[in-house]
């Protein structure tokens, strides 16, 4: 019994329930929903939907946003394509300096961001249209078409039973991410700035080189997502990036992050990823107008900031009486 | 001249624009010792703290440590010299483990080091354990009650292997109990060889736990780094407030017959006031005493309707009354709150003294279609500013701009702006100049005599009794009693902290206190 | 007199004068009558859009969903037109109650919830727009009455758009507000530090509400106007879910010196604001520069009116003190 108490007073408990149930509904309604290629569908989007959503989330966890995560990505992903079809590069080669054309953006971020002091949402406001401008500068709007096979394939091709191969540098990044905040020096800094910035800088922790980390780790990510999507889509769209805001801030929100910062999980945000991609499927599945998705999204929002909310004035309210 | 002191504050002098704060102050630490630091607000006290961690660099004036000169730029700077300090405030990470919140240390150096837990808990069990804080350290400090996160910060103070040990108010929020255990825990510390800086208002401990003192008044040393052997508590109460005129008898007349402005009856509140009988009459100036976290605060703000009153009766003027917002209590009931916190409650900084002196009019002055002139809000408060001399080159100046005093004169101005026929002042003389001080207690009493009902709430104990007629005590958000005052300092004191302690040494459940129980609105 | 200089809306006119000069030195054309009636036209939005941000960065908040609700706002006035059948100023009427509406419940949700603006218009954007979408089956209202459409094409004294003078009301009717009305002050005040706003007898949440209500009304007249001028509604004129409202809806009010944490409006500073950025990407578009980087310019162009702001206030903090 306490164990259960325990369990469900953790960040991911709740979304993993619902979850649980959506399959289980959907799949008893809909039994297309559990077919093997079904599955691989829908894990090939949460594995690119969750490195936006981590991308936002490390962020979220110093207390600020990033509205230049689609950007960044859209960044990455037509430099890859970019430099594959005009440079001829190997495709390895490219997505190397695509996460480092990533890594760049991020770091402008931070570093603006620390230096200046200046809020978060400006600096991305302004950074978003900066690479989003170069972005349609480099493509004047045109997508790149030129996409080795290899990188087709891989975009599409199957690991395990359905499990796609995009899954694996997702499961990868998210393990080493969930590691990096829970067990190294710099994730425990990242979530004390985001805590109380006051108390991590009295404490020694460098506020500005945490909050620069954290951009970068963000840029990287985005970066990350761009390159899949073009694997996924076999084509270098410009477009990447524009509709990734509201999902990268839904799935970490719904896996029970806290906006001021501080507070983020890992599993909690890859659980709300799923949830999005679920019900998106699901609206396909049944024929309901996919127009209603950004409906969904935006409840969805408004649905997990009102439970967190409730948790927390919880939390403050038990302030538990140790003996 | 080195003698063995561990920490040195020498002739430090320290002014901000139009203040000196510190003229040449001095405080000599030794090692073993546990020292006093006292004074009232507005003595400088907390600007000496500021410089002694590093958040102010004095004008001139050094400071040692073990003889040698050093100098903090920044507070960061010194901790890293071994000054450990345990601020009012709560300086804790909420959702990491009490463990992870000692040695948060650790996590500036080495980005992609390993966070070693087994460590961790070692060292925190360490700490713990000398404080007797029985506790396991991976618990959340977000699940601790206030009191609980404070021995969490002085295990951190204490894991720095600091030199010197600054507590400021360190028990303002621990029950009898916990401050025994925090005292037997200095005094360990003491005799093994520490230095402490002990900073509080209450008398009665730091008698019973320092063995020297330092008092502060008016920017100055009244003493220096004396030993607290032959002081008693009329010394050290003559040497923080100095001159016993702020005691003189003004001849008050008696209110008994007046009418009564406000009166409360059993009146409970949201936030966990039971209980409570009070009756303000018209011209009477009737003082709310009680320690931080007695409730006082809250309950003025649940009678201008901010909190909610949720049983018992509130009359106005005989009326009884329902006040649902704030903006009825000034409006229709007239009731004003000046704000203990005016920096946060009380004024817009930001904005202008014509703005903050007009802001509680400003509907009742508005024409059709809720227009207002300028000109209409500078006629109705320029004989306010005028009365209360407040000292600002133009009504366009931003508040931020003035002096600690001329923002306390604004926020009252607003309320006679306003023309409050109730008006509740809320730590009145917190970081104002003695001067301000004793021009703002000639202006209440002025406005009492005029008729206005004034409830005040002080911690400043010389304050309450040179203002309040009748002076009510309250403790854990009951009205413990009420005497008549004297204007005898002594005999006052000890009534009013024997109120106290006699509901203390009851059967005091040990729950964090229940204040701030409702979030403020966004 | 050096006050003066110094402010933000001073140092706007300076650029807008200057940029005027390099760019019909550049170009002569940038100065014709019909580049100044386009001009006027993109300008009159911009600086529209600009203020109804204002609106609610005056409370410390902001309101992503601006775009969002101008859309709909145009779609609804495009549905009562061509739809209902409804004469045009009686469908422009339930357009703007829409957005003043759509806005008044973001407010009333911030006030409720006691979450922070970004995340509840984050939220209301993307439901606002998908219902929207999903209403209007993403098509347009093209057959608008002629005396609506009119007024988009309409020239007063040969360059001057009557969409500019609309604008200009608007902007004085808010200096109104903000200056010499009851509740544009307790908005100010409710902004600047809500506590100290409530006890002083301000009814802070009713206030934030407004403010947010203000805000969708604003940005529903600049959707109207944005349909006069293309003669039509069409659901993607502020692009996806919106968006592309948010950059000059910052710019305006973060070149015109407005505080982003609450309290203080520049509504002329706005106004300059936005002139400016829809003047440099008039000029740089006559130049040349391909339309694509225009938007890497503007970015630019948020960062140095940042860092120009701080540096101007750490100037002006540092000159109070002595």
């Amino acid at each position: 019994m306490p164990v259960l108490s325990q369990v469900s007073r953790t960040d991911w408990f709740g979304p993993l329930l619902v979850t649980v149930a959506a399959i289980v509904l959907i799949g008893s309604l809909n039994p297309a929903f559990l077919s093997p290629f079904n599955i691989q569908i829908l894990l090939q989007a949460i594995a690119i939907n969750a490195l936006i959503a981590l991308s936002q989330m490390i962020i979220i966890a110093i207390g600020q946003m990033n509205l230049s995560v689609g950007a960044i990505g859209g960044l990455a992903a037509i430099s890859f394509a970019g430099m594959m079809e005009v440079w001829g590069l190997p495709a390895p080669a490219a997505a190397v300096l695509a996460l480092a054309v990533g890594l760049a953006a991020g770091l402008v971020n931070g570093v603006i961001i620390a230096a200046t002091g200046i809020s978060a949402f400006v600096i991305t406001l302004a950074t978003l249209s900066l690479y989003k401008g170069i972005n349609l500068g480099i493509t004047e709007a045109q997508p790149f078409y030129g996409i080795p096979e290899g990188v087709k394939a891989f975009g599409n091709a199957v690991f395990l039973g359905p499990v796609p191969t995009v899954f694996i540098p997702t499961a990868i990044v998210a393990v080493a991410l969930w590691f990096t905040l829970s067990r190294l020096h710099i994730g425990r800094a990242i979530l004390a700035t985001g805590g109380n910035e006051h108390a991590a800088e009295l404490s020694g922790i460098s506020v500005p080189s945490t909050i620069v980390a954290a951009h970068a780790i963000s840029g990287l990510l985005a970066a990350g997502a761009g390159i899949l999507l073009v694997a996924r889509l076999q084509i270098g769209q410009p477009s990447i990036g524009d509709d990734w805001l509201i999902l990268s801030f839904a799935a970490p929100v719904i896996g029970g992050a806290i906006l001021s910062g501080g507070h983020v999980s890992v599993a909690g945000t890859l659980l709300g990823v799923a949830i999005v991609a679920i019900i998106t499927q699901a609206l396909v599945l049944f024929n309901i107008d996919p127009y209603l998705v950004q409906v969904m999204l935006g409840a969805l929002i408004l649905w997990a900031v009102g439970i967190n909310r409730l948790r927390e004035v919880r939390l403050q309210r038990s302030a538990v009486r140790i003996p | 001249m080195t003698t063995g002191a561990v920490f040195e504050a020498r002739d430090i002098r320290k002014t901000f624009p139009g203040v000196v704060a510190l003229d040449s102050v001095s405080l000599t630490l030794e090692p073993g010792s546990i020292h006093a630091l006292l004074g009232e607000n507005g003595a400088g006290k907390s600007t000496l703290i500021k410089v002694i961690t590093g958040v102010h660099q004095p004008d001139s004036g050094t400071l040692l440590l073990d003889g040698r000169q050093v100098a903090f730029h920044g507070a960061r700077a010194a901790r890293v010299h071994g000054i450990g300090v345990v601020h009012q405030e709560r300086n804790l990470i909420p959702r990491f483990s009490i463990a992870e919140n000692i040695s948060l240390e650790r996590f500036g150096a080495g980005m992609l080091k390993l966070v070693d837990r087994a460590e961790v808990e070692r060292e925190a069990r360490r700490w713990l354990d000398l404080l007797e804080f029985d506790v396991d350290p991976s618990t959340p400090v977000s699940r601790l009650s206030v009191a609980k996160m404070q021995l969490v910060e002085i295990a951190r103070a204490l894991s720095a292997r600091s030199r010197v040990l600054l507590l400021d108010e360190p028990t303002a929020s621990l029950t009898p109990h916990e401050t025994e255990t925090l005292f037997r825990l200095l005094k360990r510390l003491r005799d093994d060889g520490a230095g402490i800086i002990f900073v509080s208002h209450k008398l009665e401990e730091v008698q019973e736990i320092c063995d020297r003192v330092t008092v502060l008044r008016d920017g100055r040393n009244a003493c220096e780094s004396r030993p607290m052997e032959g002081l008693d508590r009329q010394d050290i109460v003559r040497m923080m407030i100095g001159r016993s005129e702020l005691i003189a008898d003004h001849a008050r007349p008696d209110h008994g017959q007046r009418p009564v402005a406000l009166a409360l009856e059993k009146v409970s509140t949201d936030v966990g006031h039971r209980d409570i009988d009070l009756k303000v009459r018209e011209g009477e100036i009737v003082g709310l005493y009680g320690l931080v976290g007695a409730g006082r605060t809250e309950l003025a703000k649940a009678l201008i309707g901010h909190f909610h009153v949720t049983g018992g009766s509130v009359r106005v003027h005989g009326e009884e009354v329902k006040i649902r917002s704030v903006a009825e209590a000034i409006h229709r009931h007239r009731i004003g709150y000046v704000s203990e916190d005016r920096k946060q409650d009380g004024l817009i900084l930001i904005h202008s003294v014509l703005d903050n002196t007009g802001m509680a009019v400003w509907r009742r002055l508005a024409g059709a279609l809720g227009l207002l002139a300028d000109r209409t809000v500078r006629t109705a408060v320029e004989p306010s500013i005028r009365k209360l001399e407040v000292r600002t080159p133009s009504l366009s100046q931003l508040v931020g701009n003035l002096s600690g005093g001329n923002q306390q004169k604004v926020s009252v101005a607003k309320w006679l702006v306003a023309g409050v026929r109730i008006l509740i002042v809320d730590e009145p003389s917190v970081g104002i100049d003695i001067k301000t001080k004793a021009y703002l207690h000639d202006l209440l009493r002025d406005l009492s005599d005029q008729g206005t009902a004034i409830l005040l709430i002080t911690s400043d104990m010389p304050e309450m009794i040179a203002l309040a007629d009748r002076i009510v005590v309250m403790n854990d958000y009951r009205i413990r009693g009420e005497v008549r005052n004297t204007r005898d300092y002594q005999a006052m004191s000890q009534s009013i902290m024997d109120f106290i302690h006699e509901a203390d040494d009851g059967s005091l459940p040990e729950t964090p206190a229940p204040a701030g129980a409702r979030p403020e609105p966004a | 007199m050096a006050r003066l200089l110094l402010t933000n809306e001073f140092g706007l006119l300076v650029l807008i004068v200057a940029f005027a000069a390099i760019f019909y030195s550049l170009t002569p054309g940038f100065l014709s009558s019909f580049n100044q009636f386009a001009l006027g036209r993109t300008a009159a939005v911009n600086i529209l859009i600009g203020f109804s941000m204002m609106a609610v960065i005056v409370t410390g908040g902001l309101n992503l969903a601006v775009g969002a609700i101008g859309a709909c706002a145009a779609m609804a006035c495009g549905f009562l037109i061509e739809v209902a059948g409804l004469p045009w100023p009686l469908a422009v009427l339930g357009g703007l109650a829409l957005g003043a509406g759509l806005g008044l419940l973001n407010g009333w949700a911030v006030v409720v919830t006691g979450l922070h603006s970004f995340i509840i218009t984050l939220a209301s954007m993307s439901i606002f727009f998908g219902a929207m979408i999903f209403l209007t089956r993403a098509e347009s209202y093209r057959e608008l009455p002629p005396g609506f459409s009119d007024f988009g094409r309409m020239k007063i004294l040969g360059v001057i758009s009557p969409l500019f003078l609309v604008a200009v009301a608007v902007g004085v009717a808010l200096i109104v507000l903000y200056r010499f009305t009851s509740v544009g002050r307790e908005m100010l005040a409710a902004g600047a530090r809500p506590e100290a706003a409530e006890l002083s007898g301000v009814r802070v949440g009713r206030i934030i509400t407004l403010c947010h209500g203000l805000s969708g009304l604003i940005a529903a007249v600049a959707a109207l106007l944005v349909v006069t001028r293309n003669g039509a509604a069409i659901p993607s004129m502020a692009g996806q879910l919106g968006q592309d409202w948010l950059l000059p809806a910052f710019l305006g009010p973060v070149l015109g010196g407005t505080l982003l944490t609450g309290g203080r409006v520049s509504v002329v500073g706005t106004f300059l604001g936005a002139l400016l950025v829809t003047m440099l990407t008039n000029g740089l578009l006559l130049q040349q520069v391909g339309e694509f980087w225009i938007q890497s310019v503007l970015g630019l162009l948020l960062l140095l009116a940042v860092f120009m702001d701080k540096g101007r206030r750490a100037f002006l903090a540092s000159r109070r003190m002595v």
